[in-house]
């Protein structure tokens, strides 16, 4: 299974967020996207899942003959974005229910309750979402995004509002994914945590990957280093270009 | 098509049991019901004589507007939590979400029928027990719930909806109100003369073309 985004590009009115983009990733691989706020990280996500279709250019999912319309494709696509997709008046357990009823994943009730303990929720109350806190609803997104045992994982910014345990719980749990031959996608800017995980860093800046960095033992200091030189390089060209 | 039911069928489910725990919808579309059929009861001078020529409308004009504050909120859970995005990766088909979104406002709507008609039989004192009677609302509230439910999915997108779903869906259900307030009245015998069958196939055609539309078009209006 290969995710590939071909020469991908797409715009909101005048402003050119991705630009004949070209990205590969393997199943197995733990892949970080790393870019400045802006940089078009989401919309290569959305665009990834196929929740947008990008204005030229392709994305192929495994073979060529799937497109996103196929209804296995899509459900094979654990996706987290900047919103929870969870219901505010349901609690976490039924939340997961009805996910798991939709997917059709013939989970039964002491599964879900042992997926609320696998994201550290297994002792929460039985309370409405609503009455989460910001760092709860993130484990409940995350274990909603894991529910339909996916193949290819798209997380945007899935560190947000996770406390310390947490950071270390989704490690586990994408490291856990990887070794099971996920293919695993994700977005941070929390390069501490992501470091001790991901088997490479693509670093996007100006529509494109600007730099494809691997993880061989990095140190923080090191990786902060070339991200920051990424970024900086990209600058000084847009403004010799000007 | 048995994994589209089945998708209907857990999506009317959430939607029941999210209701159940919020009672956001049922409460305000109940609590206007009545204090309508109250204003109206004291400020309309009804004798025996011309309440049935006017329950046709009071009823049907209680239901659409109280149903209106519930196709307001009927998306806002979707919206609010992105739980749109979620719901597009897990169906088989975008219809489903229409689908059970239809079927969760028509049961709403019939809801508050059943509730309204006692309600106004009391205050009135005119009994509007009558199976063909509430036949003809569930119909009504079938076309209403089918335009309503499309149009609703349209402006939860935007700032202004709570004032947008009325004034886009209102003319939409021009034939809707005809048919229901004439059917009736005939089944009240406030209409002489007029043959009911041809406000009832109005209606029907009417669900039917409109349901089928919205389930054409659904799709377009939600990855817009």
């Amino acid at each position: 299974m290969t995710l590939q985004a071909r020469q991908i590009s797409k715009a909101y009115g005048a402003q050119r967020v991705l630009d004949r983009l070209d990205l590969s990733v393997d199943a197995g691989e733990l892949v970080c996207l790393l870019g400045p706020n802006g940089a078009g990280k989401t919309t290569l996500i959305r665009t990834l899942s196929g929740l947008q279709k990008p204005d030229s250019g392709e994305v192929l999912w495994g073979s060529e003959s799937e497109g996103i319309g196929a209804l296995k494709l899509r459900r094979s696509i654990g996706l987290i974005l900047h919103q929870p997709f969870l219901y505010e008046h349901l609690t976490g357990f039924e939340n997961l229910r009805f996910y798991s009823r939709l997917y059709e994943t013939g989970l039964g009730d002491a599964d879900l309750r042992k997926m609320l303990g696998r994201v550290g929720l297994g002792s929460a109350r039985p309370i409405p979402v609503r009455g989460y806190s910001r760092g709860m609803k993130q484990r409940l997104t995350i274990a909603r995004a894991l529910l339909c045992d996916p193949r290819i994982l798209l997380f945007d910014e899935p560190y947000t509002g996770l406390d310390q345990q947490g950071c270390g719980m989704l490690n586990q749990l994408v490291l856990e994914e990887s070794a099971r031959n996920k293919l695993v996608l994700l977005t941070t800017h929390e390069l501490s945590y992501i470091r001790q995980v991901a088997t490479r860093f693509d670093v996007l800046h100006r529509g494109k990957i600007a730099a494809s960095i691997p993880n061989a033992g990095i140190s923080l200091d090191s990786l902060q280093e070339q991200y920051s030189a990424v970024i900086a390089a990209g600058k000084a060209a847009r403004k010799e270009q000007a | 098509m048995k994994a589209w039911l089945h998708s209907v069928r857990v999506l009317i489910w959430k939607d029941l049991l999210q209701e159940w725990r919020s009672r956001d919808i049922l409460t305000s579309m109940l609590a206007f019901a009545v204090l309508s059929l109250f204003i109206f009861n004291y400020a309309l001078e009804l004798s025996p004589i011309n309440r049935a020529d006017i329950a046709p409308g009071i009823v049907w004009v209680v239901m659409v507007f109280a149903g209106t504050l519930g196709l307001n909120r009927s998306f806002t859970a979707e919206q609010d939590q992105g739980c749109f995005e979620g719901l597009i990766m897990a169906v088989p088909d975008l219809s489903a979400i229409y689908f059970a979104k239809l079927l969760t406002n028509l049961l709403m709507m019939v809801f508050l029928a059943v509730l309204v008609i006692p309600i106004y039989s009391v205050l009135y004192n005119q009994s509007l027990f009558n199976w063909a009677f509430f036949g003809v609302l569930a119909l009504g509230s079938w076309g209403y719930s089918a335009a309503g439910t499309l149009i609703a999915s349209m402006t939860v997108q935007t700032r202004m909806r709570d004032l947008l779903l009325p004034v886009l869906l209102f003319p939409l259900l021009l034939p809707v109100n005809m048919a229901v307030v004439k059917s009736c009245g005939v089944l009240l015998g406030s209409v002489a003369g007029q043959d009911i069958n041809g406000w009832l196939n109005l209606l029907l055609v009417y669900d039917i073309i409109v349901t089928m539309l919205s389930i054409m078009v659904f799709e377009y209006v939600i990855q817009e």
